[in-house]
């Protein structure tokens, strides 16, 4: 599983709502670093990569929930929970598909038609889930959720986060 | 899924230590509700129920590691793993029945296209030639040799799922006996 992203210049006695904007800053931009890989879909790690920090952004909004307003903060995170939702579908998909293809050499000869007419109907649901997730990418675009995202954590935590500067490497 | 029950009390402008404190106290309890009723393996939706408690706290320790360097995590963690693992036959079980019922409705469709293109067509040659080209066909149609596998997997999942409970009670125990709840209400301050 990757690794989270370290927060930058997060102190032990930092405030409640300091310490919200830089973890929710920080677990946004860890997910979206995934992105174009999971688009590409060459690898299936980075999907599974970037439906961990989804969940890891998720948890992190639910644990700050009081730092926002309560009725945008609904709608911010049942996007997320879209997100996570999407990736998960597929997700579910890949580690099914995963699992029986290794486990079909194992089996009696009886026994592979059935796994290999499971894996092939998963492949073809695993298609289709492509298509659902470039769907969402492509709305989040058009509603330029991530700028509005940012600009929304920055009002209610006073964390920029070009200011925070997150990424894989800590704080540089 | 349960929800999460909701913290009073939380004061965005206050240090992280006091709000967190009161945010795990809240998802420790939750645990724990499930505590008796995980004690029965049929209870497929309590031990799901747990497994969220368990994510919560997992994420939450996670979160607030600057403040208490995330204590008991390992611990956390590989329940919320045990049980996944159970979720997952809990779930992969009635997939599989489905894709049964799913194998045979796909074997009546195609059998019933064959008939109907069957009693259409009015061919000269050989009864026998016939009988043996629709008996072909019919075999085609079906597809009786994808259930051996399936059925197979259902029982290696129930067998395993039988496995993963005595280890997930035994885990369970065992963190009981070692007095986890306190030392962890004790690591993040709250006792």
């Amino acid at each position: 599983m990757a690794r989270a992203w370290e927060v930058n210049d997060l102190a032990p006695n930092a405030r409640f709502r300091d310490a919200a904007g830089r973890i929710v800053l920080t677990r946004w931009r860890e997910m979206m670093s995934y992105r174009e890989g999971t688009l590409a879909g060459e690898d299936i790690e980075e999907l599974h990569a970037m439906r961990v920090s989804s969940r890891r952004l998720r948890a992190a909004m639910d644990a700050f929930v009081d730092v926002f307003p309560a009725r945008s903060f609904r709608r911010y995170l049942r996007e997320v929970k879209r997100i996570t939702d999407t990736l998960g579908d597929a997700r579910d998909l890949d580690v099914a598909i995963d699992h029986l293809t290794v486990l079909l050499p194992d089996l009696e000869p009886i026994d592979r038609p059935g796994l290999e007419g499971l894996i092939d109907r998963y492949e073809q649901q695993r298609r289709a889930e492509d298509a659902q997730i470039h769907a969402l990418f492509v709305r989040l675009d058009q509603e330029a959720f991530g700028a509005r995202f940012e600009a929304w954590v920055a009002t209610h935590t006073g964390i920029d986060v070009d200011q925070l500067q997150p990424g894989p490497s800590g704080s540089d | 899924m349960a929800k999460p029950r909701p913290v009073t009390g939380i004061d965005p402008a206050r240090r992280v230590r006091p709000n967190a404190r009161k945010i795990l106290a809240a998802r420790i309890d939750e645990v724990y509700e499930y505590d008796g009723l995980v004690a029965n393996p049929a209870n497929i939706t309590d031990l799901h129920n747990m497994r969220i408690a368990f994510k919560r706290l997992r994420y939450l320790l996670e979160i607030f590691e600057a403040a208490f360097g995330a204590p008991f995590l390992d611990q956390v963690k590989s329940m919320q793993d045990l049980l996944g693992d159970i979720h997952d036959c809990d779930v992969q079980v009635p997939m599989l029945e489905a894709h049964l019922a799913w194998l045979e409705r796909q074997e009546a469709t195609s059998v019933e296209r064959m008939l109907t293109g069957a009693r259409r067509t009015h061919s000269p040659e050989d009864q026998s030639v016939a009988l043996e080209r629709f008996r072909s066909r019919l075999e085609a149609a079906r597809r009786t040799d994808e259930r051996p596998g399936i059925h197979t997997l259902i029982a290696m999942r129930r067998a395993q799922r039988i496995a993963l409970y005595t280890q997930f009670t035994n885990a369970w125990r065992r963190l009981k006996h070692e007095r986890f709840r306190q030392r962890l209400e004790h690591a993040v301050g709250i006792r």
